[in-house]
């Protein structure tokens, strides 16, 4: 059942998204006697099929210098932030399998590497594709939901596991309940930072990699696997986890039932009826630094803003009007809401990424370019 | 026998085997049933006395007790150089691989009663025992199988006794007589067996004076093995004295017994064991072991018990040793027991000549040491040229202004290219058996620091500035970027395979990287090369141009008008069968043309009548207008006119610039301006920075031709200093790497088998009509002993792969001579296989590897089932060459294979031969399970998991 669930959250797409660009709006000015606000984005640019997007379905997306990578249901795509022309491959072009649903560059060798959804796991260097599968490689499953890089290391995160492919070496090393603490192997997210793999794992919560000492650490919800939090705080809010996201020292979570911070000492639970969370589903999360965090889910996007005073922005778009709303909350009270003719292109988002003071989000229906001109930290 | 002694022995005994009994449960509580070897003398505890027909002394009287200690001859060392390997023949574990028991066993697959200096002991044959010695599981055969014994069968043996040709080059030894030899070491069972008696000294309390305690010889041998110590522990095994206790085991001694009135077993006969062991007659105070009296007259027979004078720190000193118990050595220590022993004379003097143990050993000529310049650096100065030469481990420096040697610089193993930084201060070294690079500071002419990058470096360059340098790795198909300051390798970029040579674009923004090997491609497509274009900015892959049906693409160098680089290549036609004389045969060689945009021109550099194999660098004169490229398969150098290549290039069509002109033979004349001679086999060339003179290294005549550009004519020969004998060994290499015996002189042994190793292509040579059955081609690196040779096992002997077959199939004129055949034979014998990347010598399995080698050696399926010995991995791939030599039918023949059975390949190195099964239809190593073994045919592996998998093929990679 639990494949299933996952295939539709990857794959449903329902409604359409407007395709046109849309000027920023100034929030500062538009209240500069209220309460302190977060930065709200309000300058939007889609990408769509109109575009030159080989799908509209977008799984991943991944800021590389003046270029951004496109992984959708259908291809790989780059758009060129300088020229806004989009470029793209599909299994004709070398592509090694046409759903694309990770995307990692190396920042040392600027190789991007690929996660296929069923194809395995490939690199684009020099306009090259190399390919990794279950056959022809020791990767463990050929449905890589995640991919990240740790130094020489590459991780993809799997349907079956989690693979290590040491790009030095050669070697492959496949961490399942053999040799991990990964009570369901389907492993949905990966991510690197400061010396720690962070895997999400469907029914298995977090799992922690230390580099130096290759041990694992496992966070699991006290709860159990019960969809209901019994006690606040006291930990991950459910093992059914879609992403991680570790920077600055702070672990970012989402699940399908809510998401989490965990600082090292506390946790803290975030769910929709009490933030700004537009859902409790969440399909991915990134962390921009130890106090925001943007949180993909199927009903739009939440920014936790500021994790202090717990302030909120949520990103949604009409799907009659196509319009835009930002709505700025402190807990679920809300403080602000910014229209504008464009947001989000879809509120079923699937990833975010950020670019200096911009940010990217994948959605079913395309992808958007939100322009931080003026981008602050926090509030103001 | 007194009391006293019986219990004294019983207890050792049961010690002895208490001690085995914990190992095997040790090993079971690390690893369920696995078993460790124990070592001859823990069987030996049973297996000895006439109630089990003096098995062990059977054993100790044979050549299989003496197989380690006969890797100390000289012969032995012959057959080491031979068969390409580096090391001492003991301490090998090809050659310990028949020559010990358990050679590719990990340390702790063997208990401390086990001694690799036995040689090939009971556990060989038999299986590692320590799951089995238990009395009561012995015997019960059933019960003892189960545990692990093997019973060996004639195909068990041959693994080790088939012919190898380096042995019989060396001892010229006929076949063995399998059934012969089955019944000289035969050992049965005697059908009413008793086990062995217990063994013992004589009681400790016999004498009070006892000083000093016996050790045992095997304790001496911890050092004095081994070439420092003249091999002193082989020789002695090698001499009667060790096997004297065994002697008293055979008919004669019995009838010795006999002649002087004893009835019963000699071996339990005090007046026998006087002479025939160690200290049987001597007070020997708490000495450890029982086997001792079965070593037979030990190092302490003659020099006194050891216990006391062992320590290196006494035995380095005379006096001290001497006062420690140390005996000197005199005619009577020797007539004690020889003096009309058995009625037979005793020459003292002739009997010290026939068991001397020098210390020191004699001198032994040292072969030739050539220099093989392959490759060269013009400093910036334009001063001196540095010669990389790879059999010396040498730089040489040649002053171009007087044209001759004028230094020699040490730097690591096979040094194959050399750079200098833009200021003239350092040059770079690749070492490409060492996987590192030498920093030779050019004041001093001296190795300054060493930089440890992937496998097998060659090409090497800095950027413009000198901030990075770029270092190609052949063998793991990589670019290690360093930085030049910290002389730490910051990244390693990806490659195409095998990458080879490099060059800075003029304005430095780029460095196009040649890559010998052809991409991978689908099973019977052209090969496909590639240009790795490195952007120096961002020391990232920048681009990657496809050179198609192109393969060894091998030198480069940018025009200085910046639009081009050129390439040299050989455009090899594997797809057909070797019938086909269109458009220039089977491999014919050209020129690149990389543009800047990434356009691919090739052209050729053969011409109908004349080829032009091997081509195997270029360089461009700093005036743009002429190219030379080095042929090192006919010892010449074409020059070529730019300006005329460009514009024929420019007057095609895109058509014919991209079908026609790539295997045109009727045009290099239009641009090759003349051929200009050189010696053996000219590799790397370079140009002065002037544009006067061009250097092309001739690698098998250890000399630079200097050619005068202005006359386009040899200007000087510059010796580098190599001998000027020609061995056989060196013969064959020239033989090897000369298209000379070749139609047209089309291409050379070298042109398929680059450097003794693989072209990474498949070959559809025989004439069966269609081209469709296309086999790998195999390296030849350590292939000595691995014959049969060919997929099919059709040809029986190198000289008959390289000879007659040859000439029908591959050469098309006549065969090589028999001086030729034979020096050919023994340069391709002598190929080296490089070490092991992924276990260097020494060094422990990595616990993947560990759980790898137990699937490798695996008897049951993960549920339990048993698989039969013939579908085990380690049945038809066992040490120590991981082939049995045989055919087997493992389920790959394809619609057009003529046969089923393919000859078994050995495994060693396999890790750089891809790609695989007879006719390199795998990709990787994963692939020959994954796809291509559906059946359980090559081996039971569909039962494994995926990491079980993983883990095998990391095992897989140490062999």
């Amino acid at each position: 059942m639990k494949y299933f669930v996952c295939v539709l959250a990857i794959l449903s797409v329902s409604w359409l998204a407007p395709g046109s660009f849309c000027e920023a709006m100034n929030l500062e000015a538009a209240d500069a006697t209220g309460p302190e606000l977060p930065f709200v984005y309000t300058n939007w640019k889609h990408f769509t099929v109109k575009d030159g997007l080989p799908n509209d379905h977008v799984f991943a997306l991944k800021n590389d210098g003046t270029r951004v990578w496109v992984g959708t249901e259908d291809g790989l795509a780059c758009i060129d932030k300088l020229t806004g022309k989009i470029r793209s491959w599909n299994e004709k072009d070398g592509l090694p399998w046409r759903v694309v649903s990770a995307l990692e560059v190396n920042p040392k060798t600027g190789e991007l590497w690929i996660g296929l959804f069923g194809g395995g796991l490939a690199r684009f260097s020099g306009g090259r594709f190399d390919h990794w599968n279950q056959l022809n490689s020791g990767l463990v499953n050929d449905v890589v939901y995640g991919v990240a890089v740790e130094n020489d290391n590459i991780w993809a995160a799997t349907t079956a596991g989690a693979s290590r492919y040491n790009t030095i070496s050669g070697e492959w090393t496949i961490y399942t309940e053999k040799n991990a603490p990964m009570e369901e192997i389907w492993n949905y997210g990966v991510c690197y930072n400061d010396g720690k793999v962070h895997l999400g794992v469907w029914g298995s919560g977090v799992l922690e990699f230390d580099v130096a000492t290759e041990r694992w650490k496992d966070y699991l919800d006290p709860d159990g696997e019960m969809e209901i939090d019994l006690y606040r705080d006291d930990g991950i809010v459910h093992v059914i986890t879609t992403g991680t996201s570790y920077v600055e020292g702070i672990l970012w979570v989402s699940t399908y039932f809510g998401m989490s911070r965990y600082d090292g000492r506390n946790w803290r639970g975030y769910y929709a009826h009490e933030t700004g969370l537009p859902s409790d589903f969440g399909n991915a999360v990134k962390g921009r630094n130890g106090n925001e965090a943007w949180f993909a889910t199927d009903k739009g996007v939440g920014v936790v803003a500021d994790f202090e005073t717990d302030t909120w922005v949520t990103y949604t778009m009409d799907p009659n009007t196509h319009g835009g709303k930002a709505v700025v909350s402190r807990g679920k009270d809300v403080i602000k809401t910014v229209d504008m003719p464009k947001c989000i292109p879809h509120n079923y988002a699937l990833w975010v990424d950020f670019d200096g003071n911009d940010v990217w989000v994948g959605t079913s229906k395309g992808v958007g370019w939100a322009k931080g001109s003026g981008y602050y930290e926090r509030l103001r | 026998m007194g009391g006293k002694n019986e219990v004294c022995g019983r207890i050792l005994t049961i010690l002895a085997v208490a001690a085995v009994c914990s190992a095997g449960v040790r090993a079971q509580e690390a690893d369920r049933r696995h078993p460790v070897y124990v070592g001859v003398k823990v069987c030996a505890t049973c297996h000895q006395g006439k109630g089990m027909g003096h098995q062990f002394s059977r054993w100790l009287a044979s050549k299989h007790a003496r197989a380690f200690a006969v890797l100390a001859d000289p012969q032995a060392k012959r057959i080491a150089e031979l068969s390409g390997i580096p090391q001492e023949p003991q301490e090998s574990p090809t050659c310990l691989g028949c020559h010990a028991t358990g050679a590719h066993a990990e340390d702790w697959e063997k208990d401390d009663t086990f001694s690799t200096l036995d040689g090939v002991q009971c556990e060989r044959c038999h299986g590692p025992g320590s799951e089995y010695i238990d009395a009561d599981i012995m015997a019960d055969r059933r019960a003892a199988t189960e545990a692990g014994l093997v019973m060996p069968t004639v195909r068990d043996c041959m693994g080790c006794h088939q012919v190898k040709g380096s042995h019989v080059a060396v001892h010229n030894l006929p076949a063995l007589d399998i059934e012969q030899a089955m019944s000289e070491i035969a050992h049965p069972t005697p059908e009413n067996f008793r086990f062995g008696p217990a063994r013992h000294l004589l009681d400790v309390t016999a004498s009070k004076k006892a000083e000093h305690k016996y050790i045992g010889t095997v304790t001496c041998a911890n050092c004095h093995k081994g070439p420092t110590h003249g091999y002193q522990f082989s020789k002695w095994r090698m001499s009667a004295h060790a096997r004297a206790y065994a002697t008293l085991a055979t008919a004669g001694a019995y009838d010795i017994a006999r002649e002087q009135g004893l009835e019963d077993d000699p071996q339990d006969s005090p007046d026998c064991l006087k002479c025939h062991t160690t200290a049987y007659h001597r007070p020997a105070g708490s000495t450890a072991t029982s086997d001792f009296l079965e070593e037979g007259v030990g190092c302490e027979a003659c020099h006194g018990a050891g216990s006391d004078y062992y320590p290196e720190a006494i035995m380095t000193d005379a006096r001290a040793a001497q006062a420690a118990g140390l005996k000197e050595v005199t005619r009577q220590t020797c007539l004690e027991c020889h003096e009309n022993a058995h009625g037979k004379p005793f020459d003292f003097d002739q009997a010290v000549k026939k068991i001397a143990h020098p210390t020191e050993l004699p001198e032994v000529s040292q072969a030739p040491r050539y220099k093989t310049p392959v490759n060269m650096a013009v400093s910036p100065s334009g001063d001196e040229i540095y010669v990389a030469c790879e059999a010396s481990d040498t730089i040489i420096v040649v002053d171009i202004r007087e044209l001759q040697k004028i230094a020699e610089i040490e730097v690591s193993r096979q040094p194959s290219d050399v750079t200098f930084s833009p200021d003239g201060t350092r040059a770079y070294v690749t070492n490409r058996l060492d996987d590192s690079v030498s920093v030779v500071d050019v004041s001093l002419r001296k190795v300054v620091a060493t930089i440890p990058v992937g496998d097998e470096p060659h090409g090497v360059l800095t950027d413009v500035s000198g901030k990075h340098l770029y270092v190609l790795n052949t063998s793991s198909d990589s670019i290690s970027v360093v930085d030049t300051v910290t002389l730490k390798e910051i990244k390693r970029l990806a490659a195409s395979r095998n990458p080879w040579s490099l060059s800075r674009s003029p304005d430095g923004s780029a460095i196009y990287v040649t890559n010998n090997l052809s991409r991978f491609v689908k099973f019977r497509a052209a090969s496909e090369s590639e240009v790795t274009v490195i952007d120096t900015a961002r020391a990232i892959v920048r681009d990657r141009a496809a050179v198609p049906a192109a393969n060894l693409l091998q030198g480069v160098d940018w025009h200085p008008g910046g639009d081009f680089a050129l390439i040299t290549l050989n455009r090899t036609k594997n797809l057909v069968p070797m019938t086909r004389l269109l458009q220039g045969w089977t491999i014919t060689n050209g020129l690149g043309i990389v543009w800047k945009s990434g356009r691919v021109d090739q052209v050729l550099l053969d011409e109908p009548s004349m080829c032009f194999p091997d081509p195997a660098d270029v360089a461009i004169t700093p005036d743009g207008t002429m190219a030379l490229v080095t042929s090192s398969g006919s010892n010449r150098i074409a020059v070529v006119d730019i300006q005329k290549l460009v514009s024929m290039l420019e007057a095609a069509s895109d058509y014919q610039r991209e079908h026609v002109l790539p295997n045109h033979l009727g045009k290099p004349t239009e641009f090759v301006i003349t051929h200009i001679p050189t010696m053996h086999s000219p590799r790397g060339i370079v140009i002065t920075p002037d544009g006067r003179t061009a250097f092309a290294a001739n690698a098998l005549d250890d000399s630079l031709t200097a050619v005068d550009l202005e006359k386009l004519e040899v200007a000087a020969t510059i010796d580098l200093g190599g001998p000027e004998v020609v061995t056989t060994r060196r013969l064959g290499e020239r033989v090897f790497h000369s298209a000379d015996v070749t139609f047209s002189r089309q291409f050379s042994c070298h042109s398929c088998h680059p450097d003794g190793h693989v072209d990474g292509l498949t070959y559809d040579i025989e004439p069966d009509g269609i081209g469709i059955s296309p086999v790998d081609n195999r390296t030849l690196r350590g292939i000595l002993d691995t014959a049969p040779f060919k997929w099919e096992g059709t040809n029986p002997s190198l000289q008959r792969q390289c000879g007659p077959r040859l000439a029908v199939f591959f050469t098309r004129i006549q065969p090589f001579t028999p001086e030729e055949l034979s020096a050919l034979e023994q340069y391709i014998c002598t190929i080296p296989r490089p070490p092991n990347r992924y276990r260097p010598l020494g060094a422990e399995l990595t616990d993947a590897q560990r759980r790898g080698k137990a699937m490798f050696e695996r008897s049951m399926t993960n549920d339990g089932r048993e698989i039969p010995k013939g579908q085990r991995c380690v049945t038809c791939h066992f040490p120590p060459l991981f082939t049995d030599r045989q055919r087997h039918d493992v389920g790959t023949k394809l619609q057009f294979d003529r046969e089923s059975d393919f000859d078994t390949p050995h495994l060693s190195n396999i890790y750089d031969s891809a790609p695989y099964l007879h006719n390199g239809i795998a990709e990787t190593l994963e692939e020959i399970w994954t796809r291509y073994n559906p059946n359980d045919e090559h081996g039971v592996t569909n039962d494994m998991t995926k990491d079980q998998l993983n883990d095998l093929i990391e095992y897989i990679k140490t062999l």
